[in-house]
């Protein structure tokens, strides 16, 4: 479960954001709609915990994380979160296996090799894990991205432009593994996006 | 999982970076192990075959020339001093021992070196086979010379005149091996050694008729070791090795010979300490060029560290918002620099064996030394120190930035 509450975040003084209030249960999908320049990337890490707000709150699995240590804040976001990114972004010098056992380790989880196994043979890269992350296609780096973030069980996923790089058919294969996947953990999705394609997908939206 | 097999990842995700920085270090250790070998190796030869010699004396040049052929049988000698003028410095109170040398002939290379008793008992060779010489013309050969020019006790060979191997034969004169030595370190394992008057008997057969007058020395009798203190008037040596009764002798000595007689007196301390000196300038030059070279490893690794890290910085947010702490990270790009440090120092040290035995090869071709230790020196393990230093100040100068880096940001710009 994760909600905010009246997030206000400012880069410069013409810079401000303020954004709607979001509320997302356990087992339900949020999508968050916007164009650029409206602070889409930036509500992302404010719910990720990557920025501290100006003023408001971000509740977490039901606990508030005001007045956490920047220590309690890493913990929290690595035990709670799972984010994938709009680039899927890895390790380059290190195999899909053991990208997707990084978000284990630096959790400071047991690694669970059984468990990387499964995810990718349910993503279907199961053929690459020994492979380099650069010698994968962009589709099958955001299904790489998307075990990864979901190697800890966390209670919220967080997908920022999961969908803008990929063509029709990536898309909706992507959507729809998202979906299923945060659905069998039971966590909350939240989809930050501009993709157009995405808007029949999610009955709870949010436009910035 | 852990951090050590993310930072050899990343090395080897960054061949040719590592490779040059772990070379460069190689090349540097390398050479200051190299350095620390020699000097010791060298040192220790020096110093074995010194002990224990006071004084040398031989005839007017350089005092080095006459310490480096007469007890190291490395340079050619001076020219000769009479016997007479040698037996002559016995009647001196501070004199202990006497022992005349006298060279001038070679068999492959290996000096044929006339002399006393008192010079096996000097240095202490012990007998593995067959017995010491007992007559004119038998010899007994280092371990060394045995085993290189295959002479075996009962073989008969002709030296060479001079002391390089092509000089001309004495054919009709031919030396006997009734010994071998065991070997001991020293310079004996080098030489072919035999009574003086066989150095003497050669000589005069070949210039003809000239003094036959004097009487050859008996060596027929039944003495089990050859004649110790030979005397004979118009008889020439090359040179003398002496030690004194007490440090007195080393006050007065050097100067009555100098002064009074035909020969000249060289201190072999101050001589090697002259030599050493010398060597040093080369030695101190190496020295700094090697630091040099370790300096710019650390350099390259530093820079190989830092352009990663610029390239890395994504990775590093990524790193950081799965839950890294950042001094987490800054230990894994710490053991990258540490693991280079650790390749360089074992690299160089087995380096700098190598580049002993290639030495070694040569020096043993020309000089008949040999230099085969190859153990850990008690100062390679301050320059693992050292190495190690050198690693983590590289690698920590440009991974601070980790503690400076921006998570939001930099995911943010990719």
């Amino acid at each position: 479960m994760i909600s905010s509450n009246q997030l206000r975040f400012s880069y410069s003084a013409q810079k401000r954001f303020s954004f709607p209030n979001i509320h997302c249960n356990d087992k339900e999908t949020l999508l968050i709609l916007g164009q650029s320049g409206k602070g889409k990337t930036t509500l992302l890490h404010l719910l990720a915990l990557l920025l501290t707000p100006e003023s408001g709150d971000v509740v977490i699995a039901g606990k508030s994380v005001k007045n956490l240590t920047p220590q309690e804040i890493t913990a929290t976001r690595a035990k709670n979160i799972g984010i994938i990114y709009q680039r899927p972004h890895f390790v380059s010098s290190l195999s899909v296996m053991d990208n997707i056992l990084l978000s284990n380790y630096l959790a400071n989880q047991k690694e669970d090799r059984q468990k990387a196994r499964h995810l990718a043979e349910q993503l279907g890269f199961a053929d690459h894990l020994s492979k380099k992350t650069n010698q994968l296609s962009q589709g099958e780096q955001q299904r790489v991205s998307i075990a990864r973030s979901l190697m800890n069980n966390p209670n919220i996923i967080l997908a920022d432009e999961p969908t803008s790089n990929l063509d029709d058919d990536n898309c909706q294969r992507v959507i729809h593994l998202l979906k299923n996947q945060s659905a069998q953990i039971g966590a909350s999705l939240v989809v930050v996006t501009h993709d157009q394609r995405l808007k029949d997908e999610f009955s709870n939206q949010v436009f910035l | 999982m852990n951090l050590f097999k993310i930072s050899i990842a990343n090395l080897k995700e960054k061949k040719l970076n590592s490779f040059l920085s772990a070379l460069l270090l190689t090349l540097g250790i390398g050479m200051i192990s190299l350095l620390l070998l020699l000097n010791k190796q060298l040192d220790e030869q020096f110093k074995r075959n010194l002990k224990g010699i006071d004084m040398v004396v031989g005839a007017k040049g350089s005092p080095l020339q006459v310490i480096l052929s007469s007890i190291y049988q490395i340079d050619a000698p001076t020219g000769n001093i009479p016997l007479a003028e040698v037996n002559a410095l016995r009647k001196n109170p501070f004199v202990k021992t006497v022992i005349p040398l006298s060279m001038g002939d070679n068999y492959q290379g290996f000096r044929i070196l006339g002399t006393t008793p008192k010079y096996i008992e000097h240095f202490n060779a012990k007998l593995a086979e067959g017995h010491l010489y007992n007559a004119s013309m038998e010899v007994t050969i280092g371990s060394k010379v045995a085993r290189d020019s295959k002479l075996k006790i009962g073989d008969q060979f002709s030296g060479s005149h001079g002391l390089d191997s092509e000089g001309e034969k004495h054919e009709d004169k031919k030396y006997k091996v009734v010994g071998i030595f065991q070997p001991s370190g020293t310079v004996v394992d080098q030489l072919i050694v035999t009574r003086l008057s066989s150095v003497w008997d050669i000589h005069e057969h070949s210039e003809g008729a000239q003094a036959p007058a004097v009487a050859e020395l008996e060596h027929t009798d039944s003495q089990a070791h050859a004649d110790p203190e030979p005397d004979e008037e118009g008889k020439d040596v090359t040179s003398a090795l002496i030690q004194f009764r007490n440090p007195m002798g080393l006050m007065t000595i050097p100067r009555q010979i100098n002064d009074n007689t035909s020969m000249q007196a060289a201190l072999p301390s101050i001589e090697i300490n002259r030599l050493f000196s010398l060597l040093g300038v080369g030695i101190e030059t190496l020295r700094t060029l090697a630091l040099i070279i370790i300096s710019i490893a650390g350099v390259s690794v530093f820079i190989s560290l830092y352009n990663s890290l610029k390239d890395r910085k994504y990775e590093m947010a990524l790193m950081l918002s799965m839950g890294a702490t950042r001094t987490r990270l800054f230990l894994m790009l710490l053991i990258e620099g540490v693991s280079l440090a650790v390749i360089g120092f074992f690299a160089g040290v087995i380096a700098g064996r190598v580049g002993l035995w290639v030495f070694s090869k040569s020096a043993e071709q020309d000089f008949h030394y040999s230099l085969g230790k190859f153990a850990l020196l008690p100062e390679e393990i301050y320059l693992f120190f050292g190495a190690l230093v050198i690693g983590v100040v590289a690698a920590a100068l440009p991974s601070l930035g980790i503690y400076r880096l921006n998570i939001s940001r930099t995911l943010a710009e990719e």
